[in-house]
C-alpha cells in the first residue's frame, strides 16, 4: 500500500467524521412542543418575549439568574430560565432566539440571541440589531 | 415639482456617471487582455487597450470612492447611503468607519484594493500581463456591476451608493419627503455603536486588502492552466501569496482585537460565523503557499497547488457571500441583512465552474501521474501541513454552513449549541499537528534527509520545550490533555524555528522570513493556549449577602453585583465600585481595584472605567476597559446596568419611604451606614417649627454611621394635633437618607420610624464580570512577528524571483 493511499484514507475517515459531528452537534429548530417531549435535550427555539407577563430580574439577590415568558412560532407559552445578567434593554427585543433544552418545568438557555428593532424606521423591513448573551458553565 | 433646498445632486449625478464608466471600462478591459491573452512579452494594441480601460476603470473607481467621501464628510443627508451610515456629530475616524459600513462601500472597498494589485500587476506580470489582468478586469465587472443598482426587467443588479434618502424604497411615502426644507431638519442615523472603534477604522481595510491579494494566486493559477503553462507562474505568484498570508493574518488578528477591546465576546475569538469566513480563506492561502514552494522546482504534487491557490479566492468569494447574503441571519452576531443574494450567487458559481472546468480538464493530469515522496523529506510534511490545513478549514466551513446546508437541502438544523467547544474540539487537535510540522519542517532537507543528524538537531528543542510545556501546565494548573499538548508543540514550534534562526542560519535575518513567520505563529498559538485556553474568571467571589442558589443548579458565578461603594474581593484584588460618570453617548462606571498593604490598608492599584454607550436608535452597547499588565490583562465589563435615572434630579429624588418598627437602642443597615436609634427628645422648640401651642411633639434622635467612621444625626419628630398624627422629617443630605417618625404602636411601644433613600443610594448597582488573561502579549507579538515574517519571506522570494530571471 502507497503511503498516499493511506493519507488518502485517514483524510477521508476525518472529513466524514467532521461531518458527522456538525450534525450531531448541530441543535435543532424546534417548537416548544418538542422540547417538551425531550426534556434534555438541546433544542433552539425561535419566538417572541411575552411582555405582559413578569420579566423577573433581581440581581441584588442573584445577578446570574433571569426569567421570562416566551411564546413560539407556533403560539406554545413557556417560562424560560437564562443563568446570566438580563440583556440590556430586553424589554425591547421583537424576536428571541434561545438555545438550551427543557429542565424540569421550565426552559433553562444556554444562550439568548435578540433582535430589536430600530427606532427610526416605521417600514416592516426594520434594522434588526442583535445582541447576543451566554451563560457559560 | 417641489424644490428641494441645500441638496447636492450634482455630486451623485458624477457618482453615478462614475459607476457607469467604471462598469463599462472594466468590460471593455476584458474584451481587449482577452484578445491579447497568450504569454507574450509583446505589447501589441489588444494589450495596449487592454491597459488603458483597466486604468480608465482604475480612475473612475478612484473618483467614485473620492465622491462617496466627500459626500459623508459633507454630511449629504440627502443621499441614503450617508444619512443610513453616518451622522453629523461624528469624528474623522467614524467617518472613514462609516464609509465601509454598508455592502455598497464594502465592495468599494474591495474594488479599491483590486485597482491598486491589478495596477501594480499591469508592470510585474510580464508575459502574464494578458491572461492574469483578464482574469482581474472580470472580478472587476462584477464588483462594478454591485454598484449599478439598475432594474432591468424587475431584476434588481447592483445596489447603487447614491440613491437619494427622498427617493429610497423605505422612504418614497414618508411626509419629511414633501417638505422642501427636509434637509434642515434631517439628521443621520449614525454608525452602529459596535463599530465605533479605532480597530473598525484600520480593521476592515486590512482584511479587504488581504481579500484582494487572494486573487493573485488565483489568477495566475487559472491562466497556468489556461495557457498549459503548469509550472512557471509559481515563481511571480509566491511572493503574492506570501505578502497575501501575512495582510489577511494581520486584518484577521486585528478583527479579533477589536472583539476583544470592544465586545463582550470575553476573548478574541468565538468562532463566530464572519470570523470563521475570513479564517478560512486565510488557511487554504497558507496551504497553498507551501505547496508552491515544494512545486517550484519538481511539479511533485501541483494538481493540489492549483487546487489550492483557487481555492483561496474562491472561499473569498463565498465568504463575501456568506456575510452578505444575509443567510447568516440568526446565526452571527455582525451580518448585514440588506444583500443581493442572486447577484452573489453568480459571482461565485462563475469562478467556481470555471476554476472546476479548468482545473480537471488541464490539470487532471497531474492528479494520476503524482509521485511519492521521500517519508524523511521537507515536502512530504510540508505537505501533510497543507492537507491538515485544508482539513481544518473544511471542517470550519462545514460547520458555519449549516444556514446553508438548510437552504440547498430543506433541513432544519441549528448552529451547533456550544460553538466554541464544537469548534475547539476539532481545531486543537488539528492545530496541535500543523505545530508539530511547523517546528520539525525546516530541519528536513528537500528531497531526502539524514535521519540522525536531523534527531540530534532537533532534540535540544524538543527537550527544552517538552520540560517547559509541564511546568506552566502545573504552575497554571492546566489539567486539559489537549491543552497541555498543544502548549507542548506551540513551545516546540517556536523553539524550534528560533534555534533554527540562530543555529543554522547563524542568524541572518534576511534568510529567515519562514523562520521569524513560524516563530511567530507559534507564539499566536501559544499565547491562545495562555490566555483563552486558561482564562480566569475572577469576578466569582459572592461577598454579598443574600446569594440565591435555588433554580441555579448550573450555578455559573461569571457575574457579580456591585453596589457603589461596595467592595468586593476578588482573587487578589478588592474591587470598589465608586461612582458612575455620564459624558456624552458613553456612561462610565468606575471601578477602583484596591490591594491591601502592609499596614492593611487599601491602597488603589488602578482604575478601569467600562462604559455603556447610549444609542436610542440601535440599542445600548456595553464595552469593556482592560488592564494591561505585561503578563495578563484584567479585563472589566459591564453585563447590566440601571441606566434609567440617569440625569441628576431622578438622582436627587426620595423613593418611596419604608416603614420600619423600631425600639429605641435598634440598629439596622442602610445602604450605606448603620443607622441607630439612640433616644427620644423631648424637649422641642414649637416656635421655630411653626406648631401650635396645643401640639404634643416627640422627638427621636437617630445617628447613622458609615463604613468609613463618619457620623451623621438625624432628629425626626412626630406632631399629634387633635385626632391626627404627622411627621416632620429630617434628612441627612450627605447620605442621601430622609427619616420621619409617624408614631408609636400602642401595643408592642415600637416606633414607627419612615426611612427614605435617594435614588442614587442603593439604585447604583452594576452587573459586572472581570476576566484575568494570562500572557495575551504573547499573543500580540506572535501576530507582530508572524507578519513580519512573512512580508520578509515574500520580499525574499521577489528577490530570488528577480535574480533567477
Amino acid at each position: 500500500m502507497k503511503k498516499s493511499h493511506i493519507i488518502g484514507i485517514i483524510v477521508i475517515a476525518i472529513a466524514i467524521g467532521a461531518i458527522i459531528s456538525t450534525v450531531s452537534d448541530a441543535a435543532t429548530y424546534a417548537d416548544f412542543g418538542m422540547a417538551i417531549k425531550n426534556p434534555g435535550k438541546q433544542f433552539q427555539v425561535v419566538g417572541q418575549l411575552n411582555k405582559e407577563k413578569d420579566i423577573i430580574y433581581a440581581p441584588e439577590s442573584n445577578a446570574n439568574e433571569f426569567s421570562f415568558f416566551m411564546v413560539d412560532k407556533n403560539g406554545n407559552e413557556q417560562k424560560v430560565i437564562f443563568n446570566g445578567a438580563k440583556p440590556q434593554d430586553f424589554e425591547r427585543s421583537e424576536q428571541v432566539v434561545i438555545t438550551g433544552s427543557l429542565e424540569g418545568e421550565n426552559f433553562l438557555a444556554d444562550k439568548i440571541l435578540m433582535k430589536c428593532p430600530s427606532k427610526y424606521q416605521d417600514g416592516e423591513a426594520g434594522e434588526l440589531t442583535e445582541i447576543t448573551a451566554e451563560s457559560k458553565s | 415639482m417641489i424644490e428641494y433646498i441645500g441638496e447636492n445632486l450634482l455630486a451623485g449625478q458624477i457618482g453615478n456617471f462614475l459607476i457607469f464608466l467604471s462598469f463599462v471600462a472594466s468590460l471593455l478591459s476584458v474584451v481587449f487582455y482577452y484578445n491579447s491573452s497568450e504569454l507574450s512579452l509583446e505589447i501589441n494594441s489588444w494589450k495596449r487597450g487592454g491597459r488603458f480601460f483597466f486604468r480608465l476603470h482604475s480612475f473612475s473607481m478612484a473618483g467614485l470612492i473620492g465622491i462617496l467621501f466627500y459626500l459623508i464628510y459633507t454630511h449629504a443627508f440627502e443621499y441614503y447611503y450617508i444619512w443610513r451610515h453616518s451622522s453629523s456629530d461624528m469624528s474623522m475616524k467614524y467617518i472613514i468607519s462609516s464609509f465601509w459600513e454598508g455592502q455598497e462601500g464594502s465592495t468599494m472597498l474591495w474594488a479599491f484594493w483590486n485597482i491598486v494589485l491589478g495596477n501594480i500587476l499591469i508592470f510585474t506580470t510580464k508575459k502574464w500581463e494578458g491572461s492574469v489582468m483578464t482574469i482581474y478586469a472580470t472580478v472587476q465587472v462584477f464588483l462594478s456591476a454591485m454598484l449599478l443598482g439598475i432594474f432591468p426587467f424587475d431584476i434588481q443588479i447592483g445596489s447603487n451608493p447614491f440613491v437619494l434618502l427622498r427617493e429610497h424604497a423605505d422612504m418614497f411615502n414618508l411626509p419629511f419627503v414633501s417638505n422642501p426644507n427636509y434637509l434642515g431638519f434631517v439628521e443621520g442615523n449614525g454608525l452602529n455603536p459596535l463599530l465605533q472603534n479605532y480597530w473598525m477604522t484600520i480593521h476592515p481595510p486590512t482584511v479587504f486588502f488581504g481579500f484582494a491579494t487572494t486573487l493573485i494566486p488565483f489568477a495566475y493559477a487559472l491562466s497556468a492552466l489556461w495557457k498549459k503553462r503548469y509550472q512557471e507562474w509559481i515563481k511571480p505568484a509566491l511572493p503574492w501569496t506570501f505578502f497575501g498570508i501575512g495582510i489577511l493574518g494581520l486584518g484577521i488578528l486585528m478583527g479579533g482585537a477589536w472583539a476583544y477591546e470592544a465586545l463582550s465576546f470575553g476573548g478574541f475569538w468565538a468562532w463566530d460565523p464572519v470570523e470563521n469566513s475570513s479564517l478560512v480563506p486565510w488557511l487554504v492561502l497558507v496551504g497553498a503557499g507551501h505547496l508552491m514552494l515544494i512545486n517550484r522546482n519538481k511539479m511533485k504534487s501541483i494538481f493540489s497547488a492549483f487546487a489550492l491557490a483557487l481555492f483561496s479566492f474562491l472561499l473569498v468569494v463565498y465568504s463575501t457571500y456568506l456575510t452578505k447574503s444575509g443567510i447568516l441571519g440568526e446565526t452571527s452576531v455582525h451580518s448585514f441583512a440588506d444583500g443581493l443574494p442572486g447577484q452573489l450567487i453568480i459571482f461565485l458559481l462563475f469562478y467556481l465552474l470555471i476554476a472546476l472546468y479548468f482545473l480537471f480538464k488541464n490539470g487532471g493530469q497531474f492528479l494520476k501521474k503524482s509521485e511519492e515522496d521521500a517519508f524523511w523529506s521537507r515536502e512530504f510534511w510540508m505537505f501533510l501541513g497543507a492537507l491538515v490545513l485544508v482539513i481544518s478549514a473544511f471542517q470550519i466551513t462545514l460547520s458555519t454552513s449549516i444556514p446553508v446546508i438548510n437552504a440547498l437541502f430543506g433541513t432544519t438544523l441549528a448552529p451547533p449549541a456550544k460553538p466554541i467547544e464544537h469548534y475547539n474540539s476539532w481545531q486543537i487537535p488539528l492545530t496541535i499537528l500543523v505545530t508539530l510540522f511547523v517546528a520539525i519542517s525546516q530541519y528536513l532537507k528537500y528531497k531526502k534527509t539524514e535521519v540522525v543528524p536531523f534527531f540530534k538537531k532537533i532534540t535540544p528543542s524538543f527537550i527544552i520545550s517538552f520540560a517547559a510545556a509541564i511546568i506552566i501546565a502545573v504552575l497554571l494548573e492546566i489539567r486539559d490533555v489537549f491543552l497541555i499538548t498543544l502548549l507542548f508543540t506551540s513551545l516546540f514550534a517556536v523553539l524550534a524555528n528560533l534555534d533554527y534562526l540562530i543555529r543554522i542560519l547563524k542568524g541572518n535575518v534576511k534568510k529567515g522570513g519562514s523562520a521569524i513567520a513560524h516563530v511567530g505563529f507559534g507564539m499566536v498559538i501559544l499565547g491562545s493556549v495562555l490566555s483563552a485556553g486558561n482564562k480566569k474568571i475572577i469576578s466569582k467571589n459572592r461577598t454579598q449577602v443574600n446569594i440565591n442558589f435555588e433554580n441555579n443548579k448550573d450555578a455559573n458565578n461569571e457575574n457579580v453585583m456591585l453596589l457603589r461603594n461596595d467592595t468586593v474581593l476578588m482573587d487578589s484584588y478588592y474591587v470598589t465600585y465608586t461612582q458612575r460618570r455620564v459624558d456624552g453617548k458613553h456612561v462610565y462606571f468606575d471601578m477602583d481595584y484596591l490591594k491591601v498593604n502592609e499596614q492593611g490598608r487599601y491602597q488603589k492599584e488602578f482604575s478601569l472605567s467600562p462604559f455603556v454607550q447610549l444609542n436610542e436608535q440601535m440599542g445600548n452597547v456595553p464595552e469593556p476597559d482592560t488592564k494591561h499588565f505585561l503578563d495578563k490583562d484584567i479585563f472589566t465589563h459591564i453585563t447590566y446596568a440601571d441606566l434609567e435615572n440617569l440625569d441628576s434630579t431622578a438622582q436627587d429624588t426620595y423613593r418611596e419611604p419604608d416603614t420600619l418598627n423600631l425600639k429605641i437602642g435598634d440598629s439596622l443597615f442602610t445602604s450605606n451606614s448603620i443607622i441607630k436609634l439612640a433616644n427620644f427628645e423631648r424637649s422641642i422648640n414649637k416656635e421655630k417649627l411653626n406648631l401650635q401651642e396645643e401640639d404634643i411633639a416627640l422627638g427621636v434622635k437617630i445617628t447613622a454611621k458609615t463604613l468609613e467612621g463618619k457620623y451623621y444625626e438625624a432628629r425626626p419628630i412626630m406632631v399629634i394635633r387633635g385626632n391626627s398624627i404627622f411627621s416632620i422629617s429630617s434628612e441627612i443630605e450627605a447620605l442621601g437618607l430622609e427619616f420621619g417618625f409617624a408614631g408609636i404602636d400602642p401595643d408592642t411601644g415600637k416606633l414607627k420610624v419612615l426611612l427614605a433613600e435617594k435614588n442614587k443610594n442603593s439604585g447604583d448597582f452594576v452587573i459586572m464580570q472581570a476576566i484575568v488573561f494570562p500572557y495575551i502579549n504573547v499573543l500580540w507579538i506572535g501576530i507582530i512577528v508572524m507578519v513580519l515574517g512573512s512580508l520578509l519571506a515574500a520580499w525574499n522570494r521577489m528577490m530570488s524571483g528577480k535574480s533567477t530571471n
